[in-house]
C-alpha cells in the first residue's frame, strides 16, 4: 500500500509537470469548446420559431398537429402546395397518406419529419394518436430548447473523457523495457509492473476527471451553456468514459511492438473516428447513423456517453442509462483482461 | 560466485548476438567487460537481468536461477543502463528518491541513502533541477545515482561514461572505485581501454558475442607475443635501413606511423640497448625514443586482428 501511494505521488508529479499532458488534456479541450462556441454560436442562438406546416383540409392528422404548440397548421389547396413551399410560406407539407414534402432540409423540416414518423409508428402499433405527446422531444423546458448543436458539446465531453487514452499509452511505455529507457531500469527493479500500472490508472483517472470538470465549468459558467442538470448519471458516464479511455490506451500500448508515437497516433485516429461517429464533427452524422445504423450508436462508447449525457440532462430520459452503463462496463472489463494477459511479466526478444 | 553465466546463446533471427558466452564474477571484484560497440556487452547484461529472452545457456545470480520474477535477487542488484533512464519531469532528488524507494521502504533509511547518493555523485547543487536542465555529464551522474542509491550488492554499469566530459568521467570512475571499496561487486562494460585498465581487477574481452579471453590485465598481456613496444622517430632514415630494423634481435614487427616507428619486441632483454646499438651502427640520429608495455588494445589486436576502436 505504501509503495502504491509513493507511485501515485510520483506519477502525479511526473504527469502534472508534463507540458504535453497539460496542453492536450487540460487546455486543448477548453480551446476546442471555445472554438465550437465561436463557430456555432449563431446557430445555437436560434430561438425556434413556429413551424408552418401545410395540410389539405381533410387531413386525418390535422388535429394532432393542431395540438403541437410549435406547429402552425395552414390549410392549403392542392394546387397551391408547390407554390407555397417554393415561396417558403410553409416549411413542410404533410399529405393525407403522411408523405412529407419539403423544399430544403433544416431543423424545422427535421422536426416535422420526426413528428410524422412518430405518427406512422403509432398507426402501425394501433395506438390512439391522441394518447401520445408528439412534441415531447422538441419542447424541452431547458434553456437550450431545440438546439441540436448542443450535441457537439456532449460529444466533446465524451471525447475528452476518453483522453486518458494518451496517458495510458505513456504509462505503459514507461514500464516496457522495449519501449523506453526508464522501462529498462524499472524492469530490473523489484517493482511489479502491475503495481505501477494500477497507480498510473488511478492518477490518470483523477487528473482527467479534474480536466473534465474544468471543461464543464468553462462551458457552463463562461460560455453559459447549461449542459449538466443530472449530476449523478453524468458523472457516472464521464467516469466510465475515463476508465474506457485509459484502458484502451493500455491495450493499444501493450498489444503490439510499434513505436510509442505510432501507438499514440493509432489511439488518436481511433478516438477521432469514434468522436466523428458520435456527432462531434456534425450532429447530422450522429442523427443519420442512429437512423440508418442504430447498432453503431449502441456500441460506440463515445455515442453511448454523449447520447446519455444528452438524454439524462436535456430530455430527462434515463431509459438507456442502464444499458449504457452495462455496455461501457463490459468494454472496460474486456480491455482490462486482454491488457493483463499482454502485460504479464515477461522477457523481451529485443530491447 | 555472485554471477555465473554458462554457454549463453542469443540470436536475433540470423544474427548471433551472444555465441556461447561465459562469465563468472566473484564477490567484491570489479569485472570489466571490454569489447567494441555491437559486440554483445549490453545484450549479455540484459540477458543476465532477465530482460531479454535467450536461446540457450544458464544464468545464475547469487546462486539462483535468474527469471523476470526473481524479485528477491533484483533487490540486491543495481543497474546503470547505457542510456540515461530517468523521469523527465521529476527533479534530480525526486528521481533518486523514487528509484531508491523501489528497494528501500523505510523512510528514514531511504532519506539517508538518497542524501548520500546525491553527495556521492556530486549533484548537491542540482538536486532541484529537472534532468533536461543538466549537462550530459551531470545526467550520467544522475543515471548512476538512481542505480546505486539503494546500496546494492551487485552493480551493472553499462558504458556509464559514454559522451561524458573528462571531469565527469574522472568523477564517475573514482566513484565506481569507491563503491567497490564499500563492498559492491561491479560489472563494468565499456569500449574504453584506459577505463578498464584503471578500474578492473579482471577483464573479459568480447568480440562478435564471444568472450575471446579473460583474466587479469597482466594475464591478458602475457598471452600475447609482444612484450614491449618502442616508439622511435629519426632525423632521417633511408628505406634500406628501415628494412634492416626487422633484423634487430627479438623484433617481431615494425610499423610506421607518420614520423614514428613502432617497433614490437617479443620476449627478450635489452631491447632498448639493441635498438640504440642499431642506431649507432647505422649513423642515425633520433628525435624521440621511448618504451611502452603492451596495452589491452594490443591484446585485442593480436587476438582478433583488429583494433578495439574499429
Amino acid at each position: 500500500m505504501k509503495g502504491l501511494m509513493r507511485n501515485i505521488l510520483y506519477q502525479t508529479k511526473n504527469t502534472c509537470r508534463n507540458t504535453s499532458f497539460l496542453f492536450w488534456v487540460v487546455i486543448y479541450p477548453i480551446v476546442l469548446a471555445a472554438f465550437f462556441y465561436a463557430a456555432f454560436n449563431g446557430i445555437m442562438d436560434i430561438e425556434l420559431e413556429d413551424i408552418n406546416v401545410g395540410i389539405v383540409e381533410d387531413n386525418p392528422v390535422g388535429f394532432i398537429l393542431d395540438d403541437i404548440d410549435l406547429v402552425n397548421v395552414k390549410i392549403v389547396k392542392e394546387d397551391e402546395i408547390e407554390k407555397k413551399i417554393e415561396n417558403e410560406e410553409i416549411d413542410a407539407f404533410i399529405d393525407s397518406d403522411l408523405s412529407l414534402l419539403v423544399k430544403k432540409s433544416g431543423i424545422k423540416q427535421t422536426i416535422v419529419k420526426e413528428v410524422v414518423d412518430q405518427i406512422k409508428q403509432m398507426v402501425k402499433l394501433n395506438r390512439p394518436m391522441n394518447s401520445y405527446d408528439f412534441s415531447i422531444d422538441y419542447t424541452i423546458s431547458k434553456n437550450q430548447t431545440a438546439n441540436p448543436m448542443i450535441i457537439i458539446f456532449y460529444s466533446l465531453i465524451a471525447m475528452v473523457s476518453a483522453y486518458g487514452l494518451f496517458s495510458g499509452i505513456e504509462s505503459v511505455c514507461l514500464i516496457q523495457a522495449n519501449l523506453s529507457n526508464v522501462g529498462i531500469r524499472i524492469n530490473a527493479t523489484p517493482l511489479k509492473k502491475f503495481n505501477f500500472l494500477i497507480a498510473a490508472i488511478i492518477v490518470i483517472l483523477i487528473l482527467n476527471l479534474i480536466s473534465n470538470c474544468l471543461l464543464i465549468i468553462f462551458v457552463q459558467y463562461l460560455l453559459k451553456l447549461d449542459l449538466l442538470y443530472e449530476i449523478k448519471y453524468s458523472f457516472l458516464f464521464i467516469l466510465l468514459g475515463n476508465l474506457f479511455g485509459v484502458l484502451l490506451g493500455v491495450l493499444i500500448a501493450v498489444s503490439n511492438k510499434l513505436k510509442p508515437n505510432t501507438k499514440t497516433m493509432i489511439g488518436m485516429i481511433f478516438l477521432l473516428f469514434l468522436s466523428f461517429l458520435s456527432g462531434m464533427m456534425s450532429p447530422d452524422i450522429k442523427i443519420t447513423l442512429e437512423s440508418k445504423f442504430p447498432i453503431l450508436a449502441r456500441i460506440n462508447p463515445l455515442t453511448i456517453i454523449s447520447s446519455n449525457l444528452y438524454r439524462v440532462n436535456l430530455l430527462e430520459n434515463t431509459r438507456f442509462v442502464k444499458e449504457g452503463i452495462i455496455i461501457l462496463s463490459i468494454y472496460c472489463i474486456v480491455l482490462a483482461v486482454i491488457s493483463y494477459v499482454f502485460l504479464r511479466r515477461r522477457t523481451y526478444d529485443s530491447i | 560466485m555472485i554471477v555465473k553465466v554458462n554457454n549463453l546463446v542469443k540470436r536475433y533471427k540470423e544474427l548471433i548476438a551472444l555465441d556461447h558466452f561465459n562469465m563468472e564474477v566473484e564477490e567484491g571484484e570489479i569485472l570489466g567487460l571490454l569489447g567494441p560497440n555491437g559486440c554483445g556487452k549490453t545484450t549479455a547484461i540484459n540477458c543476465i537481468l532477465a530482460l531479454l529472452t535467450y536461446d540457450k545457456g544458464e544464468i545464475q545470480l547469487f546462486g539462483k536461477k535468474m527469471t523476470p520474477n526473481s524479485y528477491d535477487i533484483k533487490r540486491k542488484i543495481g543497474l546503470v543502463p547505457q542510456e540515461v533512464s530517468v523521469f523527465d519531469n521529476l527533479t534530480v532528488k525526486e528521481n533518486i528518491d523514487y528509484f531508491c524507494g523501489l528497494y528501500i521502504h523505510d523512510r528514514s533509511l531511504r532519506k539517508k541513502y538518497v542524501e548520500e547518493a546525491i553527495e556521492f555523485v556530486g549533484l548537491r547543487d542540482y538536486e532541484k533541477f529537472y534532468p533536461k536542465k543538466l549537462s550530459g555529464g551531470l545526467k550520467r551522474r544522475l543515471n548512476i545515482a538512481c542505480g546505486i542509491a539503494h546500496k546494492p550488492k551487485l552493480i551493472f554499469l553499462d558504458e556509464p561514461t559514454v559522451a561524458v566530459d573528462a571531469q565527469s568521467r574522472n568523477f564517475i570512475l573514482n566513484g565506481i572505485k569507491e563503491l567497490n571499496k564499500e563492498g559492491s561487486t561491479i560489472i563494468y562494460t565499456t569500449h574504453y581501454l584506459e577505463e578498464v585498465e584503471m578500474l578492473c581487477k579482471r577483464i573479459i574481452i568480447m568480440d562478435n558475442g564471444k568472450n575471446i579471453v579473460s583474466g587479469t590485465k597482466e594475464e591478458l598481456k602475457d598471452m600475447i607475443t609482444t612484450t614491449e613496444k618502442i616508439v622511435v622517430s629519426f632525423m632521417a632514415i633511408d628505406e634500406e635501413t628501415e628494412r634492416k630494423m626487422k633484423n634487430i634481435p627479438h623484433v617481431i614487427d615494425v610499423e610506421r606511423n607518420g614520423e614514428d616507428f613502432v617497433i614490437k619486441f617479443e620476449n627478450g632483454f635489452n631491447n632498448i640497448a639493441n635498438l640504440l646499438e642499431f642506431i649507432k651502427n647505422n649513423n642515425l640520429s633520433y628525435v624521440k625514443l621511448y618504451s611502452q608495455l603492451p596495452t589491452l588494445n594490443d591484446v585485442f589486436l593480436e587476438l582478433t586482428g583488429k583494433e578495439l576502436r574499429d
